[in-house]
Order: structure tokens, then sequence, then C-alpha cells
């Protein structure tokens, strides 16, 4: 049995139009018996960057504080809050540190990133567990229904989404793919990223 | 036991003397002051930074000496002082701004740089074992959230940042010459050339290419930076800190 | 052996008898695969003696090599081992309820598993562990009560039917069936139930659970369970006892089968959506509060860890 499926959950990411959103599911496990349906995977770390963190779930808290620890330490240092593509790559090094004794946590990191002429870029990113960077233009995935969310994603994702559309297609992409999933499920949560504000929605799902 | 000087206290560099003076530190600032002429001044769309350099013996291969160095592609740095303190600063300068890319992919801020650097420095003045650097810097540098900024850092480990400033032999002329010269409008074409006639005042010998160094930082414009920060093909950064060349540097003179 | 000839060769009484046996034996001799398909029903006193089996030195060992998961999680055949079955008896008849997921590895293959085998219209079989080796040997222990019914013009008893499953897959043991089933019924001496299972274990019981939910599936029953339930009481708590194995397990879940054997026989009672008895409850239906079962729904505002 691995690892990562000893907790299950799942997180996805996707690009709209001028905006980004994140989900994953709510369930934590110890492996076939669910334990909580409120365990929350995804965190925010500045107002507009959110980080998903579906894999073990004591790593899951422990990576949650480090990475607070560090983007409060740039934060203060540097007078100025992180960029996603900074955080991407310090979420990145600070997971290769530990290249021979790795957490087991899947980043997914959604944020909006500011251009030099003062707009916003959407930004998604994944790492696998020993922080090799996936920066994509549609969509990233993780977790233990990581392929089955691929799947689906594939078949419902199209560019430009406005951002009530964008909440409707990665809703539907991840409640369908974690109920073909064993370890993910129990309920679902979504945080859709515009440049003036963050819409947070919990979502019922199949509870079996 | 007392030697001229410091007296009694000038021996432990870590322990102050009666009147709240660490006089190592002041014997550094001596050092700084000997040494040859430095300064920088911050214009409305860059810095420049420049250096006299002068041989003792006209046997020295000068292109040798460098005494404005790159530290990465968005920071370069200037000094008056001890040379090879200078060189040591410069390598845990480099290190550090490379530390800082692998870390979070882009080189650091002028601050953050201008800060490790200072730290560096300070900790000379609290340990055992070991003196004060030397040196005085003066770092120019340009980050997307500061943009172009000019700092001093001192021996003591202090630094401040500058609209312009000189340190080393003929500091407090340069510096008069500076505050008479000096506007916020001015343009990088104007400083530089405010420079050298600052450096002018006070030089031994003749000004040509090989006794001057420049450096600039130039500001990029919004359209460069929205193509993003990644320099083509090269996949490297495009380079805000650049030292002149000595061909650009006669053009200067000639002017 | 029994050519046209030789069959009709004698005349004397005790060949008369021999003939008889002979012919009876026939019957019991047919292959045991081929009822199937290509045979067909209608040439059942003939076939091939039985399966094919590997052909090699230690048939068993190879076999466990390639289809015991639990010793080499790489084996090549894969057998669904995620289920909620249970059963229980009471003064009422039986109730048998199932879940009805099917997981391949952490993949749920199917939410719409019919895992109660409808054996004849008094006998139900569960199905846990490998869905194909249960649907087969239980399809086949239908054709083998009928065939008892036809020979002995009375129903087979419960015990009777299970001890012939139990002896058959025991002929398997080792070659890496899997199943874990009840064969529940009305006979003679009433309801009953018994636990068979691919290893040759054969159960009389008043109440069990099978697969990796029986645990939570056991939990509820055992606490609501007596003999003098009613009906409506005992169908809620086989139904209250598989949502609670469905939502808690992860290899169980989607929908819950209800049936309830009485004297004449069983009914299908209904099909239940697990996620709908959470949110919900099961909906209007005998038995039911009429209150959903998801614990966070029952508590929703009256618990600290709401505010």
């Amino acid at each position: 049995m691995s690892i990562m499926e000893y907790n299950g959950g799942s997180v996805i990411a996707m690009v709209g139009k001028e905006c980004v959103a994140i989900a994953s599911d709510l369930r934590l496990g110890n492996q076939a018996l669910g334990i909580s349906s409120n365990f929350q995977k995804i965190f925010p770390v500045t107002d507009r960057i959110y980080l998903g963190l579906p894999g073990l779930a004591t790593d899951v808290t422990t990576l949650q504080e480090l990475f607070r620890f560090r983007v409060n330490m740039y934060t203060i240092k540097e007078e100025r809050e992180i960029q996603p593509e900074t955080f991407a790559h310090l979420v990145s090094s600070t997971l290769y540190e530990r290249r021979f004794g790795p957490y087991f946590i899947e980043p997914v990191i959604a944020g909006l990133s500011q251009t030099p002429s003062g707009g916003f870029k959407p930004f998604i990113a994944a790492t696998d567990l020993i922080g090799c960077l996936n920066f994509a233009k549609d969509f990233v995935v993780a977790g233990t229904a990581s392929s089955k969310l691929f799947g689906v994603a594939e078949g419902l994702w199209e560019p430009d989404l406005e951002p009530e559309d964008l909440f409707e297609t990665i809703s539907q992409t991840l409640m369908n793919a974690v109920d073909r999933d064993a370890y993910s499920g129990w309920g679902c949560v979504v945080h859709v990223i515009t440049k003036d504000k963050i819409i947070t929605r919990t979502l019922k799902g199949r509870m079996d | 036991m007392a030697n001229a000087g410091g007296g009694a206290y000038s021996f432990s560099l870590t322990t102050f003397s009666p009147s709240g003076k660490l006089v190592q530190i002041e014997h550094a600032l001596a050092a700084v002051s000997q040494g040859t002429t430095s300064l920088g001044i911050k214009a409305s769309n860059g810095i420049v930074i420049a250096t006299e350099k002068k041989s003792s013996s006209i046997l020295i291969d000068d292109s040798m000496v460098d005494k404005v160095a790159v530290v990465c592609p968005n920071i370069g740095i200037v000094y008056s002082g001890m040379g090879p303190d200078f060189r040591v600063l410069i390598a845990r300068a480099r290190k550090s701004a490379q530390a800082y890319w692998k870390i979070y992919g882009e080189y650091p801020p002028t601050r953050v740089l201008t800060q490790e650097l200072a730290t560096i420095m300070q900790k000379a003045t609290q340990s055992g074992g070991v003196r004060p650097y030397g040196v005085s810097l003066l770092v120019a540098g340009w980050d997307i959230t500061r943009g172009p900024s000019l700092y001093q850092v001192d021996p003591s480990g202090s630094f401040w940042a500058w609209k312009a400033s000189a340190i080393g032999k003929n500091m407090v002329n340069a510096k008069t010459f500076l505050e008479k010269r000096y506007n916020d409008d001015i343009s990088l074409e104007d400083a530089i050339h405010t420079a050298l006639l600052t450096l002018k005042e006070g030089f031994e010998g003749q000004m040509t290419e090989k006794t001057i160094e420049i450096g600039v930082v130039t500001v990029p414009t919004i359209e460069e930076l929205e193509q993003g920060k990644i320099g083509g093909e090269t996949g490297r950064p495009t380079p805000t800190f650049r030292k002149l060349t000595e061909e650009e540097v006669r053009d200067y003179l000639a002017l | 052996m029994n050519t046209f000839a030789s069959r009709f060769s004698s005349t004397s009484a005790g060949a008369e008898l021999s003939k008889a046996k002979a012919i009876a034996m026939e019957d019991d001799d047919f292959s045991d695969a081929s009822w199937g398909s290509e045979a067909g029903y209608g040439s059942l006193a003939k076939g091939v003696p039985t399966f094919s089996i590997p052909s090699v030195a230690d048939p068993t060992a190879f076999l466990r090599l390639h289809t015991d998961d639990s010793s080499d999680p790489n084996c090549r055949i894969k057998i669904q081992h995620g289920t909620t079955t249970l059963a229980f008896r009471f003064k009422g008849g039986v109730i048998v309820a199932v879940d009805s997921r099917a997981t391949a590895g952490s993949y749920v293959a199917s939410g719409t598993v019919k895992k109660v085998i409808e054996i004849n219209p008094y006998l139900l079989g569960t199905m846990a562990g490998g869905a194909a080796d249960c649907q087969y040997w239980e399809t086949y222990l239908g054709i083998h009560c009928r065939l008892h019914e036809l020979r002995n013009r009375e129903r087979i008893s419960v015990s009777a039917a299970s001890k012939y499953l139990s002896n058959l897959v025991y002929g398997y043991k080792g070659m890496g069936l899997s199943m874990g089933t009840m064969i529940c019924g009305w006979d003679k001496t009433g309801p009953a139930i018994f636990y068979v299972d691919s290893d040759g274990t054969r159960l009389k019981g008043d109440l069990f659970s099978v697969g990796s939910g029986s645990t939570f599936a056991y939990g509820v029953l055992d606490q609501g369970y007596h003999w003098d339930l009613s009906d409506e009481e005992a169908q809620e708590l086989g139904r209250r006892s598989i949502y609670a194995a469905g939502h808690r397990d992860a290899f169980s879940g989607n929908t819950c089968n209800l049936y309830h054997v009485k004297e004449d026989g069983w009914k299908f009672i209904g099909n239940y959506d697990v996620s709908k008895m959470h949110y919900e409850g099961p909906g209007d239906v005998p038995g039911s509060a009429g209150v959903a079962y998801g614990y966070d729904i029952r508590v929703e505002g009256r618990s600290s860890a709401d505010s």
C-alpha cells in the first residue's frame, strides 16, 4: 500500500480568464477507514496565492506550518508580498531539501501574479514530492484521484472561463473524479481567486 | 601594555572603550578614507557608480584590476579601502546571490543583498579573532519592487540608501560637489558626466579609460518587463547592471 | 462405459437396478464447468470432467503466486475485496442487505453491482470476495438445488444447499477461489443463515456480516439486534447498518440493496442511495424515522465543533 494512499485526498487547480481556481476534497482517512469529513488541504499563502497539499496528513500540517514560517520570514525580510512564481520555487527548493527522506506531499499552487504594468496574470503549478516543478497553462492535479481528475479535466476544461463558469467546471471535475476514487471524497471545498475577491464554497459531495 | 592610537582598548576588537566606542571600527574607517575615491549617483532612469583606479607602478597590468564588480545580473558594487577585503566580500555576495536564486528562482533585490553584506560585515565587529573589513561599499542595483537603489555599507555593518554618495580619500569634497550638482530629475547620461567631473576634482594624474571604472544600472521599460523576465534564448534574466567597456569610458571622457 | 448395447444387455432384476443407478449416476457425473455457454443446459449429462488446471508440478503454489494479492500485491489476477454484506435471522424471517460498490485497487469500478444472488425463490446468496467466483458457483448451486427438488419432490434445506457449496469450493482449496458468502433462506426449520467461505468454513448463525465494511455494519447491527424485531424495524436495521459501512469504509458504498426472506420466499425491498441516506434518510419507507442518517447532519448547529 502506497504511503500517498494512507490518508487519501486530492487537489486540482485550473486557470480561467483573469482568475484561477483551486479545489480539494475534505476526506481524511486511515487507509479504508474514513476519519474526518472536514480535513482542509488548501491553505491561503497570501491574498492572491493558495497552496494545496494532498498526501500524508501529518506532512500536510507540518508543511503548512513550514511554508507559513518561510513566507512570513520572506515578507518581513523583503518587505513585500511573495509572488506565485517565487513561491513555487520556494516550495520546490524546500521539498528538494529532503530529497532522500521526502515529505509525502504533492503540492499544488494557484495564484494571481502581478504584472509589471500593474495587472494580474493567472498562475498555477504543481510539484512532485521532491519538488520537480510543473507549470501548466490549463490545469494541474494531485492526490489519490489524480488519474481520474486528469481524465475529467481533459474533457471539461476550456480556455478563458469567467470566474462563475470556472467554479462550475472545477467543481464538476472534482466531484465526478473523486466519486471514482475510494480514498477521496466526503465533501469538497472550492476557492476561486479573482483580482478583487476570493470566492470560497464548500460543496456537499457523496458521503461513501 | 598601552600603545599608540587607541590605548588599552584597541587590542580587543569586541571591547568598548569607556567613551562607548569600538576603536577598531574607527581604525577601519580610517583605512577606508585612505582608499581611492568611489562614488555613486542615482539618476531618474538609472544609477552610475564610478571609481578611480590607480596603479602604484606602471608595470602593473591594470586591465586585471577590477574595482567595480558584478554580483548578479541586477546588482554591482564599488568600494573604497582594502582590495583583498573587497575581494572576499564580493565572493560572499556572489555566493549569497546564487543561494537566493537557488531558493526563489530569481536574484535578490538590492536591499536584501545589501543587508546580507552588512550582516557579514557586522559579524566581523563582534566575533573573536577577526578584524573588521577595511572597506566601504556602494551597492547599486535594480529590482521590481524598489526599482533602482543605491546603498552604502560601512565597516561597522551599518548601511543607508543614498541619492548620491562618495567614499574614500576625497569623500568630503566629493560629497560637497555632489550636493551642489545633484537634482532629482538628472538623467543617467548627465549622472555619468557628473560622476566623472566629481572624480576629476581630486584626481591625481591623468583620467583615462585605464584609470576610471564605471558601472551603470539601467531601468527596464514596462514593455521589456512584460516580455518576461527571462531573457530570450539564454534563459537568463536580462542584466540591468553592467560595467562600461574601456571604449565607452573613453567616449564619455572625450565629451 | 454406458454404451447403448451394454445398458440393455441384461434383463435380471439386479441388472435393472444397476441400470437405474447407472442412469442416475450419469446425471450426477456431469462436468462442473460445461453447464455454461458451450455445453448448454441440454447436455448436462455429458461433458469434460473438470476445469483445466495449470499444467505445472504444483498448481496450488502456481495459482497462489498469481492470484494471492495479500502475499504479492503485484500478482496478475486481481480480485475485488472491498464489500459490505450482512444477513440476520429474526422472528419475521431473514434480512439480507448489501452495498453495491466494486473496486479495483483504489478505482471505483462500479457503483451498481448486484451483490445478492437470487439462487431460487427461497434462497439468497451474498457476494463478497471474487465477484466472478460468487456469481458462478452460486448460480451453479441454484442448478443443484433445482435438481434436488426434482429428485426428491421437496425443496432443499438451507443447510444442505450451503453444505453443497462448501464441499464444492473446498475441492478447489488453495487454488485462488475467493468467496465469503451467506446462504440465506427459509426451509422446514424456519429462517436459516449459513456462512460459507472459500477456505471451507461453514457456519450456522443468527447474524453475519462479511467484507471490508463488516466491522462498521456489526457496530450498528449488534447494537440494534434482537430476535423480536418487527419486519419494519429489521429492515431499517439492515439499511442503517449498510449505510454505516458505506459511509466509513472506502471500499463500500454507493447503494444498499435490501431483501427480506419470509416463509413464502424472498422479497426485494428496495435500493437506497448511501449519500441520500446520509443527507436525507432513506425516504418514505416502513421503519424509517424520516431523518438523515449522517452524524454531522443530525448534530448540525448542536455541537461545539460547529461554532
